[in-house]
């Protein structure tokens, strides 16, 4: 007989999911755009030509061999030459450029009397991106521009050129960004942010389809579906929205590793068994936040609030060994926590299986926490009370 | 419009949900991720080193490494495959390797590779490693540079033969490169706009299902109120409501986390006027797609996230497509953050915001337009689908 509840349940929600636009707009449409959306906007891979100004005072054949290498660099574009520092703040001031470099009035004449002239650079950082490329940018240069004239009066002393970059470059550190090589930001941000806003619509939808039994009344209906037996009646109606939310889960993985060629440098198995996981995983959390506040306007609001501040501690950017304590415990209660870190370590990073076993076994955890509270649901659905 | 302004207070008022994105929401968002962010910078990120040379030389290299802020030597390891093991659990998340002839090359004067290798999960940590690397390789190579210079003989060049061009770096708005002091001032604007369009979309959701159990009229809704009234009745109610909001978040909370706050406060005040009105009927104008009161969390709460990228917080507005840049022109929040951004952390003006400030009142006007449309289309909808007769 269990059995025919369960298949009645499952029956009677593919009904109700049919019957509201809501179901589509929510599970599949909003997933899909976020995962193009994403993947759009990031396209370029890293901003370069940072729209910058050269502030040149000095007017020599060395100042504007400094601003010829750096309109010669790939990160940074100079839209502009002003005329004084003023002008390029303004510049800054008014969002045309993120940053300017400053050739002083006898550049040329201090430099080579050895009067240490000073180059100054400046990066807006209230941008922080184009900022540091700014930054960089003007860095290279000003390093170069060092170097040269080292070379230059070393040269007119009589060293030969190859004893003169031994000594200018003694030691040099080469650089590995391991798996990233291009420091490409769409690597860095599409498939955190894309997964964890799936995240956020699959909790949104869960909280959505059982708390509507409650506000319209039919909640004992549902449960007398599945001969009172609140797990059967839970699963009947999440499962079928399980195997909607796997299909768009692997869209999105194909869209990440198939369309865009993202490393993928472990097992892509694993992958869509975290991705699987992850979706039922996040149809615990919000099934455990219905059982323990059985009111539409509470549970959706306690989702929303956790769902949006999920995109801060999980430590997409700012890394959660950074945070405080009491903040970085947070981040361990949301599913994309795991589900980033198996993908840092699986895709990205693709080390062995047995350094992310943890992740999947706290990904298991949920839906056995969620088991714990479903008396009080059954409880609010025998007795459905709706407050606004 | 004085009895819609005053009705649609009564509402938000009596409305313990509306009151959670309306009141608690820009209160408590802004501070909790402003902890979030707080420690505003990566420092002593863990790395392993693989010693191959093993002699003072290199040991000294090691501890101006430790030295740096922004890294830590968390262990030596005696081989890569030790130091990748450490990296695998994530105990590093960088790997130096010191070549065997490190020592040997610096009395020889052969130029040595240290080869660092940075994990990528987080491009903050990264940056972090690049900017500590470029300062140490500086640092080294001055030192090495001066003594070779002086042991060729040419002293008149140690001093000013190391470095004959200086540089200085200076950064503008958030001179501690935190980034608390760079997130945040974006992100309450867009909490003002996402809690204001949340709050009034749940009104509008529930206005409409009051409509479907009443003939498809609202009972609540002041009678004989023409359009333009109900619409700016209910627009200015909300942006009253949000002034003190506005304030407590434009200028207290950069105060009390101690964030760049340059601007003047009539500046940003007056500037972010247009954005909440623009807000205001924006929430309207969504109402057409709040069947219900459940709408407003599954067609508002994802455009959070959309929302904070189109602004160019996250990725510069350069760098994007001319079809997101016009999508981003469409929504108040975006020019709010760049404008806010601008006042409060690079001191500009209102004048020198004009553009944001101007393109925000084009917006009211557009979606002052789109408000009305939909509460006329919301009214003669219900009334024909849910009308007795």
């Amino acid at each position: 007989m269990a059995d025919l509840g369960f298949i009645a349940g499952m029956r009677r929600e593919i009904r109700r999911m049919c019957s509201r636009r809501m179901y589509f707009f929510g599970m599949v449409l909003v997933p899909l755009f976020i995962g193009v959306f994403f993947l759009s906007i990031l396209d370029k891979g890293l901003p370069e030509q940072v729209p910058t100004a050269v502030v040149d005072l000095d007017h020599s054949t060395m100042s504007r061999t400094v601003t010829r290498s750096l309109k010669a660099i790939q990160v940074i574009d100079i839209t502009r030459d002003c005329e004084t520092y003023d002008d390029a703040l303004a510049a800054v001031r008014d969002g045309s450029i993120f940053g300017f470099f400053v050739i002083p009035a006898n550049f040329e004449q201090d430099a080579l009397a050895g009067n240490a002239p000073t180059l100054e650079y400046y990066s807006n950082m209230t941008y922080f991106v184009p900022g540091t490329l700014a930054f960089k940018g003007f860095k290279t240069v000003a390093v170069a521009t060092a170097g040269g004239v080292v070379k230059q009066t070393l040269q007119s002393l009589g060293l030969s050129s190859e004893s003169i970059s031994d000594l200018v470059q003694p030691v040099v550190i080469d650089q590995f960004p391991l798996n990233n090589p291009w420091m490409n930001y769409a690597i860095y941000l599409c498939p955190s942010f894309t997964i964890c806003t799936f995240v956020l619509m699959i909790m949104l939808m869960t909280v959505f389809s059982i708390t509507i039994e409650i506000k319209e009344g039919t909640s004992p209906q549902w449960l007398a579906a599945a001969n009172g037996r609140m797990g059967v009646a839970l699963v009947s109606k999440l499962l079928p929205q399980t195997l909607i939310f796997t299909a768009v889960g692997l869209f999105l993985l194909w869209l990440l590793f198939g369309y865009s060629h993202f490393p993928l440098n472990g097992s892509l198995g694993w992958m869509i068994t975290a991705t699987v996981l992850t979706v039922i995983a996040s149809q615990s959390f919000a099934t455990f936040i219905c059982s323990v506040v059985p009111n539409p306007r509470l549970a959706f609001s306690l989702t929303a609030l956790f769902g949006i501040l999920s995109f801060s501690f999980t430590g997409f950017s700012f890394p959660v060994q950074s945070m405080y304590g009491a903040l970085a415990i947070f981040s361990w209660l949301a599913p994309i926590r795991y589900w980033f870190l198996i993908y840092i370590n699986i895709a990205l990073d693709g080390v062995p299986l047995y350094y992310s076993r943890l992740y999947f076994a706290a990904l298991i955890v949920f839906p056995i926490v969620a088991c714990t509270m479903l008396w009080h649901l059954k409880k609010a659905c025998l007795k459905p009370v709706y407050v606004p | 419009m004085g009895r819609v302004f005053r009705n649609e207070l009564r509402q938000i008022i009596h409305d313990p949900g509306v009151l959670l994105f309306f009141v608690a929401l820009p209160l408590a968002y802004p501070v909790v991720y402003t902890l979030i962010y707080n420690p505003e910078v990566v420092r002593d990120i863990p790395v392993a080193v693989v010693d191959n040379s093993r002699t003072a030389a290199s040991r000294d290299f090691v501890r101006k490494a430790d030295a740096s802020p922004s890294m830590e030597v968390y262990a030596y390891c005696a081989d890569m495959a030790e130091a990748r093991e450490l990296m695998a659990e994530s105990k590093v998340f960088g790997i130096m390797q010191i070549p065997a002839d490190y020592s040997k090359n610096l009395g020889t004067g052969e130029p040595s590779h240290v080869e660092f290798y940075a994990e990528m999960s987080l491009l903050l940590r990264y940056r972090a490693f690049v900017s500590a690397l470029t300062d140490l390789q500086l640092e080294v190579i001055s030192e090495i540079t001066g003594e070779r210079i002086a042991s060729t003989g040419l002293e008149s060049l140690a001093g000013a033969g190391a470095m004959p061009v200086k540089s200085e770096s200076n950064f503008l708005g958030d001179t501690e490169q935190g980034f608390a002091s760079f997130v945040i001032p974006g992100i309450v604007i867009l909490i003002l706009q996402q809690s204001m369009i949340l709050g009034i979309t749940l009104l509008g959701g529930t206005s409409r299902e009051r409509r479907r159990r009443n003939g498809g009229i609202d009972p609540q809704d002041p009678a004989g109120v023409s359009v333009l009234a109900t619409v700016w009745g209910r627009a200015l109610a909300c942006t009253v409501f949000y002034i003190p909001l506005t304030v407590y978040i434009m200028r207290f909370i950069p105060e009390m986390f101690n964030l760049p706050h340059y601007g003047a406060a009539v500046d940003y005040l007056l500037f972010i006027f247009p954005m909440l009105l623009a807000t205001a009927f924006l929430g309207q104008a969504l109402n057409v797609f709040m069947k219900e009161r459940e709408s407003a969390f599954i067609v508002i709460v994802f455009t959070s996230v959309v929302f904070l990228f189109l602004s160019g917080l996250t990725w510069p507005r350069y760098a994007m497509s001319p079809l997101w840049i016009w999508v981003g022109n469409c929504v108040p929040a975006v020019w709010g953050v760049e404008g806010f951004i601008r006042i409060n952390s690079n001191a500009a003006t209102l004048p020198e915001v004009g553009t944001a400030f101007l393109a925000m009142w084009i917006l009211t006007a557009v979606y002052m337009l789109a408000a009305c449309w939909a509460t006329k289309y919301i009214d003669v909808k219900s009334r024909l689908r849910y009308g007795r007769g």
